[in-house]
């Protein structure tokens, strides 16, 4: 990568070396293009026009997400779901990070899509509590406490982007331990790791930490920007995490979305216990006072129910009494975790008697030019869906429009009748 | 599963095959049928082993009439043990379907070192004094004097052994080296003795190649075995190289010091045994005039030194005259040790065939060829008679006696080569008079005669038609199988220069070039940097690899690499090696990384795996050519020339890159499993030498790879690494199978039927 220049530079010369070899010496920019041999792919439909090439690399992710929805059902159709997660990312600044392989470099990519995580975890888990620790130097240091307000981290993580160093896992997960091992029972103590780097060094035995982490039944799920790397897999296959390598930079974001929503509930953990929550009301915006959080003087915001406390956004814990505060959108947002809805059956191509539409979207379902669609069917309604509408069904409608409509339709008819 | 090859039930332990397992299984058939020899090469990781066990014990099922015996020959122990527990796998799962009459008894056989349960005797450091302890325990005459005097210690293991007389036996089954300690313990029998006796009756027998090629050792374990047997040769890549070594001796000044001291202590012996036992001596005379016959009545524990010639060498004559009687024996070798000792003391290098050192040493010794003969057969009889039971103590005399036979019995395919100095160190004088063989087909001609099927296997056996030229034997399969893979998990690639765009290669001319050195250090130096966990590199010799590592030292590029990885080297000194390697397999596994620093040729590149994050990446600084200058290589080469019409550039081009495919097929050990493996040299990139590569890595080699430079390299092992981390489907998805179910194959079978009859 780093010899991208003086190669350039050294182009006569190395023409001339190569006369007696075989002459296959190609530029940088062309070699993806001749491994690949992209254009062979290429293929044109009835009318003329160029079909999209790379429907492999999409139907594998569709794919792969179907295989996840199954094996996440298959042990269980209603398993119980950690929907209180309180997750620290470990985020790997280690001089791997400045490496350029992913644009602009490898540190910026993470930070870009940790915003986006961030985002989106708060959005599927409302109740959950986030904190960045950072490696570098070899050291972990704990950039945010736990919190659940995005803003705070995405602004820390932005203002902390630099790299020095190795990096280590064993300081990392001792730090995260440290902290985990305090929050309450009925939490989910979660590590997400983005790792950089391709070794550790550590200042101890790392398997003993690794055992330690496991005895407190944290998960611990790396996510690697190089290459796969034995200890990480180790502690994924320990503690019960998924281990992962991004290909690229939207593999990298699918990846780490991938743990927005909430994991199967840990067996021991899932005994049911009652937490006590206050609904704190929104105050009115002319009325100002100070905010615990920002100690700010300023309208709006919420006013805790048990000491009248006002913090400016939900969910947070009370600074004064400790109490956990939620407002019930939250609760409800969480609530489709609980009862999601069945994965979709394979539909053979051959059948004969499927419709020919999507139900979802209405677009033909019969195979268009050289490629086959796919087609699924929802079990208890069996209307036929194509599968971007059965990704679309899955992971952000949460409701079939076929049960709902049928549901509709009973209910119409029975009015009538 | 179970399934049919032709007329065979093949019963396979295990719920899916590999295709190529299965046409493995079909062309061993084949071979089976024909009663022939086979040549079958497939890469390691797709199950030979078992593919071979279940094949031929499930043909020995089907044909009850004729029994059919299985010798199978493994280089280690460890090979051993694994083999003995795969079978053992099997015959459960035959047992369980076929009922009883599925019983086979199957034994391993190894050193006593391996086998004894004498608490007193296996303690011993190495294994010939191990040998030597248990002979003194269990020899005829010890036991013997025991009887008299039970102040005399004796083996009771074995003692116990002897008294069950013929009720000794084994019962049917699979019986590990560990399962035989423990059945000899439990019954207080001689598991060696025990193992050794029921060789004969066993339906499968493993052992190492040894058993089989020393005619030293083959004359005493082998010799009983049927012709209707399988012989199984695995990991017989450097079958050659074994061959040759059981026949070569060589001789060193301590070598002839020990022969001395030998000498003058079995002088002591004959003066003590003239003065008290006379008749022992007259007895022994008696019994050489009639001739050697005399092997067969031997007592069991006193047969340890058989003929180093081969069985039907041995003419059956008698002794010559000159040295029946013992002392006259004893004269004769001091002379030929005398004349060793004076030949030993040249200024250059000498090289002569055996009939003109026969002439000489008639010359110079008076000992004529006859006399050399039966040299061995002589010693192994006085020192019978002399009651020495300390073997190991007289190794140096019976080296002098094997180096004396083979001269004596061979006039081609050797050569008598005399170095005062090793090359490569010119100042110390270390004389050694080597014997060496160059026919690999001599040893192993009366297998091949006497056995009715021999089966070669390995992973590398390319070019596959060179095997049958050196062996000189003609197979009736010879084929070589590639993987079936669900993915490309294996990506070889040849660098032809550094990041500057200049040649790197060992050349001779090119190798100390500091270019070059430096080429090759920021080619390590940038890999460290994108691959995880293990790397390990082979260089092609221990002085070139302390020199390039002395380079980079002093460069400080050896100190980069620490940053990123631990750097650890081989030594020849075994001990420290090992403690090397247990630390790589450390760092590897707890994230650290490492790089291990081997040399090909070298008991690393032979017999250690370095599978999964062990062995991420391998670099094969170079290629791996033999020593061109050493005196043996050039014998052997012009031998190779003259008898089998084999040029020297295709025979070390072979030689080295069979090698070089040891080297970077240590990576991979099963199709789970993937790794790089990247040969840094231009000379690979040409096509004489690339096209020796075994198949399976050839058809992963991709044109675009052919004529990298580091750049590029280190772009490749990036996208290979990623790639090869996410996570995949096992079985194959789509139209290519690589798991087949028994339903599968049926459907296979019923196609080819179909095929054929249309």
């Amino acid at each position: 990568m780093n010899n991208g220049d003086g190669k350039r530079l050294n182009g006569e010369a190395e023409e001339e070396d190569e006369d007696d070899l075989d002459g296959e010496g190609r530029e940088a920019w062309e070699r993806t293009y001749t491994d690949e041999r992209s254009w062979e792919s290429l293929q044109e439909d009835e009318s003329g026009l160029l079909c999209p090439v790379d429907d492999k690399i999409l139907h594998h992710a569709q794919y792969r997400r179907r295989l996840r929805s199954l094996s996440s059902t298959t042990t269980a159709s209603r398993i119980q779901k950690g929907l209180i997660r309180y997750l620290y990312i470990v985020i790997d600044l280690s001089k791997a990070a400045a490496e350029m392989d992913f644009k602009p470099s490898r540190m910026a990519v993470v930070a870009k899509h940790v915003e986006a995580f961030v985002r989106e975890f708060f959005d599927q888990n409302p109740l959950s509590q986030i904190s960045l620790v950072t490696i570098k130097d070899g050291v972990a240091h704990c950039l945010t406490d736990l919190g659940g307000s995005p803003e705070s981290h995405v602004k820390a993580l932005m203002g902390k982007l630099e790299s020095s160093g190795d990096s280590s896992l064993q300081n990392a997960l001792d730090l995260v331990h440290g902290y985990l091992t305090q929050i309450p029972s009925y939490g989910h103590r979660e590590v997400l790791i983005l790792y950089s780097a391709l070794s550790t060094c550590d200042p101890g035995d790392i398997m003993h930490t690794i055992q330690k982490c496991k005895n407190a039944k944290i998960r611990c799920s790396v996510i690697g920007l190089s290459a796969e790397i034995f200890i990480c897999k180790h502690i994924c296959q320990e503690t019960g995490g998924l281990y992962s390598i991004a290909l690229d930079e939207s593999h990298f974001k699918e990846l780490i979305l991938e743990h927005a929503p909430p994991p199967p509930a840990i067996a021991e953990f899932a005994i049911a216990s009652l937490i006590k929550m206050g609904f704190p009301q929104r105050a009115a915006e002319n009325v100002i006072s100070i905010c615990v959080c920002h100690k700010e003087a300023k309208g709006g915001g919420y006013t805790c129910p048990r000491c009248k406390a006002r913090v400016c956004e939900l969910p947070a814990e009370c600074r004064i009494c400790g109490l956990t505060l939620v407002s019930s959108p939250h609760l409800a947002r969480s609530y489709h975790h609980l009862f999601p809805i069945m994965p979709f059956e394979d539909v053979a191509p051959t059948q004969h008697k499927l419709p020919k539409t999507c139900f979802g979207c209405q677009q033909s379902l019969l195979s268009s030019g050289s490629r086959t669609t796919l087609s699924v069917t929802c079990p208890k309604c069996r209307r036929c869906f194509c599968f971007d509408c059965d990704i679309y069904i899955h992971e952000s409608l949460h409701n079939c429009p076929g049960c709902e409509s049928l549901r509709h339709s009973k209910s119409v008819n029975t009015a009538e009748a | 599963m179970k399934f049919q090859i032709e007329d065979v039930t093949v019963y396979f332990p295990y719920d899916n095959i590999y295709p190529e397992q299965y046409s493995y299984m079909v062309e061993l058939k084949r071979a089976l049928d024909a009663k022939g020899h086979c040549l079958l090469e497939m890469p390691t990781g797709t199950g030979k082993t078992i593919a071979l066990l279940s094949l031929i014990t499930s043909y020995a099922l089907s044909k009850p009439q004729s029994p059919l015996k299985l010798l199978y020959c493994t280089r280690t122990v460890h090979e051993m043990e694994k083999t003995l527990a795969e079978l053992k796998k099997l015959h459960d799962y035959q047992v369980q379907h076929l009922g009883p009459a599925a019983r086979i008894l199957a034994v391993g056989l190894s050193s006593r070192k391996n086998l004894c349960v004498n608490p007193r005797v296996v303690s011993a450091e190495n294994r010939d004094s191990v040998d030597a302890g248990c002979r003194k325990l269990t020899a005829s005459w010890v036991r013997a004097l025991a009887e008299k005097n039970p102040n005399v210690p004796t083996c009771e293991f074995f003692e116990e052994y002897e008294r069950a007389g013929s009720g000794a036996v084994l019962p049917p089954g699979v019986y590990t080296l560990q399962d035989l300690r423990a059945f000899g313990k439990l019954k207080g029998w001689c598991p060696y003795f025990l193992a050794r006796h029921m060789v004969q009756f066993a339906n499968v027998v493993v052992y190492s190649y040894q058993y089989l090629l020393d005619p030293k050792v083959a004359g005493i374990i082998s010799k009983e075995m049927q012709r209707e047997s399988v012989v199984v040769f695995d990991e017989a890549h450097n079958i050659d190289n074994v061959c040759i070594e059981a026949l070569s001796v060589s001789v060193r000044r301590q070598t002839l010091e020990g022969a001395t001291r030998n000498l003058s202590k079995m002088e002591q012996e004959i003066q003590r045994f003239k003065a008290t036992d006379e008749s022992r001596l007259r007895a022994e005379y008696n019994r050489l005039v009639e001739g050697l016959a005399q092997r067969g009545d031997l007592q069991v524990g006193d047969t340890w030194l058989a003929n180093p010639a081969l069985p039907d060498d041995i003419l059956k004559e008698a002794v010559p005259g000159n040295i029946r009687r013992a002392d006259f024996f004893v004269r004769v070798l001091r002379r030929l040790v005398q004349y060793l000792k004076g030949r030993l003391e040249t200024d250059s290098v000498e090289k002569e065939g055996p009939v003109t050192f026969v002439a000489s040493i008639n010359n110079h010794a008076g000992i004529d060829q006859k006399t050399l003969k039966f040299c061995y057969d002589r010693l192994h009889s006085l020192l019978l008679t002399l009651e020495i039971t300390d073997t190991d103590e007289f190794l140096p005399i019976q080296t002098i006696c094997d180096f004396a036979t083979l001269v004596g019995t061979y006039a081609r395919g050797f050569s008598i080569i005399i170095e005062p100095f090793d090359d490569r160190m010119p100042d110390v004088r270390d004389p050694v008079l080597q014997l060496s063989c160059h026919d690999a087909s001599l040893a192993i001609k009366p297998v091949f005669d006497r056995f009715q099927t021999v089966v070669i296997t390995s992973g590398t056996l390319s070019p596959i038609d060179l095997y049958p030229r050196l062996l000189n034997f003609n197979p009736v399969v010879s084929r070589s199988f590639t993987m079936s893979l669900t993915r490309d998990c294996i990506c070889p690639m040849v660098l032809t220069r550094g990041s500057d765009q200049l040649p790197v290669s060992t050349k001779f001319d090119m190798r100390s070039d500091l270019g070059v050195v430096r080429n090759y250090g920021r080619l390590l130096l940038e890999m460290v940097s994108v691959v995880p966990d293990g790397i390990v590199c082979f260089f092609v010799s221990y002085s070139y690899m302390d020199e390039i590592v002395n380079s980079w030292n002093e460069t400080g590029i050896l100190k980069e690499i620490m940053q990123h990885k631990l750097v650890f080297i081989e030594t020849q000194d075994v001990v420290e090696t090992t403690l090397a390697l247990d630390n790589y397999r450390k760092a590897c596994d707890c994230g650290r990384g490492a790089v291990f620093f081997s040399v090909a040729r070298g008991k690393v590149a032979e017999g250690i795996d370095f599978d999964r994050h062990y062995g991420r990446l391998v670099i094969m600084f170079g290629v791996p050519f033999q020593y061109t200058l050493s005196k043996i290589l050039l014998a052997r080469l012009e031998y190779l020339r003259d008898t089998f019409q084999i040029k020297e550039g295709d025979f070390l081009t072979f030689d080295a890159l069979r090698q070089a495919a040891q080297c970077v097929g240590r990576v991979i050990r099963s199709k789970a499993d993937y790794g790089m493996m990247i040969f840094a040299d231009k000379r690979y990139s040409r096509h004489d030498k690339r096209s020796k590569l075994p198949g399976w890595i050839l058809s992963h080699l991709r044109d675009a790879h052919l004529n990298l430079s580091t750049d590029m390299a280190v772009y490749i092992a990036r996208e290979f690494l990623r790639r090869m981390a996410q996570p995949y489907d096992k079985a194959g998805g789509g139209g290519k199978k690589t798991l087949l179910s028994q339903e599968d194959l049926q459907k296979m079978v019923e196609g080819h039927m179909n095929e054929m009859l249309y």
